[in-house]
């Protein structure tokens, strides 16, 4: 009797432990319960004080000591005696604070997210291996590997990291990994390589060949050419140095290229939203108070938590560089020194192209390239998922690159293939463009870091202590003849591949122009003479002409000015628009909401602030108009990209009897007035609903939403915010997209002063009080003055606490 | 009075463990100081389930305290049940369930 009594009651004891020290999925996952509420390992020990204690550490591989002082926001301060130190510092002190973001970020590059979440990601993940993620990093990792500068800043960073994951315990790990209940692994530098695929995917994918063929085929030349022009005109170029390139250009033979005849049927699982793009510009000292240059840069990306920037301060006998940086990559991105100051913006240039693959059978054995049959490489995929079982899938490669979309995914046809020719596949060394920026001296020093740069193409733009200012738009761009890569093309023939790339020296670039300021705001690059053909994935056609229009304007120029002119919520797409808009309306006819939206719209000052409610009577107008209009390029049929905003406002104007105002589905023929008109009808009912269901009055960031999401999409760990501006406007913060960080950098020869904040914290843990510090001060449009300093015991003062990193004997 | 030098002394012995060891290892001081006092079946369960519960209450309010709730907030909206209440119960039962073991093994019958 007693024996079963113990027997039973042992079995539920141990029965309850097991239960409780491992995770479970009921519909929902359950963490490992036990485990996770345990107060003396679980997630209570991630609840963190806002003191941070001194400490010290014996790390295996350091050669001398190194200091990381934290300032009073947890911006580490690395002082190292050598470079090995210092990355493999930097990697620790990332490491500390962002481990749980870097290791998944890097493994959704990889495709491993079903390792951490299940079969839901498997989509994700598939996707992300067939449009070779890994390939990409691979090769990056080859090259990096290769230059003995790059491979040891990758391989010390890697050791810094794997240094922090090897002294940190279940209780110590980020509380990501105890609620999905699983572990960090150690770092590898193939995972650098993965991050900058990561960022380049962001950047590259807005390209929209497919969706060029299908209007190609469905609406003929002549309208494509309207619709989608390759140059829309509407900016200045980012530079103009008209009739003055001259350089000899390589040329191809100029037997123009067939169009493709084809009606693609498959639609691309993944786009990069338009809302991303960036600002940057550089004053020179003529136009400033202080007679330095001043430089600024925001890139506008996704909003998430923990913020894809960490701040850092690198310091060592070669370098003294102070900046963003991307959590998984050595050395600062967008930032300054004690000499010059960079940043980056989006170059939007069109990098991919998708070649029509002919199989020789469904064995996809072999492709037929200039008549003869070439072999194709199988590469087979493992999937892991988090219960343990897999799945296996082949990827096809042909020397173009991977057949992402075939009959078993995403595509659905057996004879249609397409092969993914992507600039970020080839083998690149972005890595040195930092490693060197980071040291640069002058113009020359940002002109050598920059040859090494090849993908995702970027404006960089410059400025220097010593006074001169620059633009350079740098990247890997083949040659192209006109039209090529705009379309599918055609890949059993050699003749339609990359033959040439632009030599570096001819890339477009300027320095110190005659109108003292460089800017770029992701527009068209360069003037008509430039003898290359430029083709984009889409270009911006708003928010470089504020800041051209006020950065002409102004003049005695403050850093704070500057500031002001980052938060500048003035919504010139309405201001061309909307008067209008409002001209095609019938007022006699208004009553109710539609009154008084009227009257809203009317005395509108076109400010996108805060409490403004005319721009979301804009905002919803426009919601309504746009898919009205291009309701021939809807979701479910052919994939197609509506034309932009630009352009839709100028056939408005210029051809308001234009096809494609005609709603499809009513006995009418519409024009734009018609489409105007209900659409008005519509946004006004959109806000009243909205009034409805929420209660109070449509102010703009009540309406827009902004919304900080945490990178597992827990509501708990995430924020909404109260922020003007949006997409198109030069204070670019849409719901989800925005000024991910925002620089702004004095050179003054007495000493550089600089600015920055981003909407987040440097801690990636939601239990420090360092997740979300700088969010509210990044949404007052506050900025956090950086402490820039050659020494540890310079830091007197702003300092909260040292880090001590020895060598472990 | 042996319950309650039971409870005292398990969450003495437990806290001691757990400051080294895993989580679970809070059981087996539970088991062996139920063993050795030796109360009834259903006392021992109580005394290891306060003592444990307690334990753990205690632990988590003094971080919540010294950290002004800052992840308390947020867990709780993630959890189905007030954090609180949660640990209590989960160290609670598990501490009950290895003290009864251990009380079973020395009792007589």
């Amino acid at each position: 009797m007693k024996i079963i009594k113990v027997g039973i009651s042992a079995f539920v004891t141990i029965g309850l432990i097991y239960f409780l020290n491992n995770s479970w999925n009921f519909g929902s996952p359950i963490p490992p319960l036990g485990k996770f509420l345990d107060p003396f390992h679980g997630f209570w020990k991630n609840a963190e004080k806002a003191n941070q204690n001194d400490e010290s550490l014996a790390i295996p591989g350091l050669k001398e000591e190194v200091a990381i002082v934290y300032d009073s926001v947890l911006i580490p301060h690395v002082y190292a005696n050598n470079d090995d130190d210092l990355y493999l510092a930097q990697g620790y002190i990332t490491a500390k604070n962002r481990l749980w973001q870097m290791e998944f970020q890097t493994h959704a590059g990889a495709g491993r997210v079903s390792e951490i979440v299940g079969e839901a990601a498997l989509d994700f993940d598939r996707g992300q291996r067939r449009l070779g993620m890994v390939y990409a990093a691979e090769n990056s990792l080859k090259s990096m590997e290769a230059d003995p500068v790059a491979k040891s800043m990758v391989d010390s960073y890697t050791k810094g990291i794997n240094a922090y994951i090897q002294s940190i315990d279940y209780e110590d790990f980020p509380i990501e990994y105890k609620l999905l209940g699983y572990k960090p692994e150690l770092w590898t530098n193939l995972k650098c390589g993965l991050l900058l695929k990561s960022m380049a995917k962001t950047l590259n994918l807005g390209e929209k060949d497919l969706e060029m063929t299908n209007a190609l085929q469905l609406f003929g030349k002549e309208t494509l050419d309207l619709l989608y022009p390759d140059h829309e005109g509407a900016s200045d170029p980012i530079v103009d140095n008209t009739g003055n390139w001259k350089f000899k250009p390589i040329t191809l033979d100029s037997v123009p290229l067939a169009l493709p005849d084809e009606l693609v049927s498959l639609h691309p699982r993944e786009k990069s939203s338009p809302d991303i793009g960036s600002n940057n510009w550089a004053v020179s000292g003529r136009k400033t108070k202080t007679g330095s240059p001043i430089l600024c840069n925001d890139p506008h990306l996704e909003l998430n938590l923990p913020s894809i920037w960490y701040v850092v301060h690198l310091h060592s006998p070669t370098v003294n560089v102070m900046g963003a940086s991307l959590p998984g990559a050595p050395a600062v991105i967008s930032g300054f020194n004690d000499s010059i100051a960079w940043g980056v913006t989006n170059a939007q240039r069109d990098l991919v192209d998708w070649y029509k693959i002919k199989f020789k059978d469904n064995k996809k054995n072999e492709y037929l390239s200039d008549g003869v049959w070439k072999p194709t490489r199988k590469v087979v995929e493992k999937f892991l998922f988090k219960n343990g079982k897999s799945f296996y899938d082949t990827v096809i490669y042909t020397h173009h690159g991977p057949v992402p979309y075939d009959e078993r995914y995403h595509g659905d046809d057996e004879k249609n293939h397409y092969a993914f020719r992507w600039i970020a596949h080839d083998p690149s060394e972005e890595i040195l463009t930092f490693y060197k920026l980071n040291r640069g001296k002058n113009h020359d020093d940002y002109q050598k870091a920059l040859d090494h740069y090849a993908s995702p193409a970027q404006n960089f733009v410059f400025a220097s202590v010593s006074g001169d200012i620059a633009m350079r738009i740098q990247g890997k761009y083949p040659v192209r003849r006109k039209e090529e890569g705009k379309f599918i093309l055609d890949g059993t023939k050699t003749s339609t591949e990359w033959k040439a790339f632009i030599p570096n020296d001819q890339n477009v670039m300027h320095k110190n122009p005659g109108r003292e300021f460089v800017s770029s705001a992701n527009q068209y690059p360069v003037d008509v003479t430039y003898p290359y053909y430029v083709t984009g994935t889409s270009f911006e056609d708003y928010r470089n002409r504020r800041i051209n229009q006020r950065l002409t304007e102004m003049n005695n120029i403050a850093p704070q000015d500057l500031m002001d002119l980052q938060l500048d919520n003035f919504n010139l797409k309405a201001a061309e628009s909307l008067p209008l808009f409002l001209s095609y309306l019938d007022t006699t006819q208004l009553q109710g909401s539609e009154a008084l939206a009227y009257q809203k719209l009317k005395s509108w000052d076109y400010f996108n602030g805060i409490e403004s409610e005319g721009a979301s009577y804009y905002e919803a107008w426009l919601r309504a108009l746009l898919p009205m209009i291009w309701d021939e390029m809807a979701k479910e049929k052919p994939a197609l990209e509506w034309p932009t905003t630009y352009m839709t406002f100028r056939f408005i104007r210029e051809r308001p009897d234009f096809i494609f105002f005609d709603i499809q589905g009513t006995p009418e023929k519409e024009t734009a007035r018609e489409v105007i008109r209900k659409s008005f009808g519509e946004g006004v009912a959109a806000i009243e609903k909205w009034k409805e269901e929420k209660k109070k009055e449509p102010t703009w960031a009540d309406y827009k939403d902004g919304y900080v999401q945490h990178l597992l999409r827990q509501e708990a760990f995430s924020y909404h915010i109260q922020h003007g501006g949006n997409g198109s406007i030069v204070n670019a913060h849409s719901r989800r997209n925005g000024p991910s960080w925002r620089m702004v950098v004095s050179l003054e020869k007495p000493g550089i002063r600089a600015w920055g904040v981003y909407p987040g914290g440097q801690s990636g843990n939601p239990g420090s009080p360092y997740y979300n510090n700088l969010l509210p001060l990044w949404a007052e449009g506050k900025y956090y003055s950086f402490h820039f300093t050659s020494t540890p015991e310079s830091m007197q003062g702003s300092k909260m606490a040292t880090i001590t990193l020895t060598p472990k004997k | 009075m042996k319950f309650i030098y039971q409870v005292i002394i398990t969450a003495a012995i437990a806290f001691v463990l757990q400051s080294f060891l895993p989580w679970w290892a809070m059981a087996i001081g539970a088991a062996g100081v139920a063993y050795y006092f030796g109360n009834k079946g259903l006392i021992s369960f109580f005394g290891g389930f306060i003592a444990i519960g307690l334990l753990w209450l205690a632990t988590a309010m003094f971080i919540d305290v010294t950290t002004h709730s800052i992840l308390t907030e947020k867990i709780n909206r993630i959890l189905p049940l007030n954090s609180f209440v949660l640990t209590t119960l989960i160290g609670g039962l598990v501490g009950g369930f290895a003290a009864l073991t251990g009380a079973l093994i020395k009792s007589k019958a």
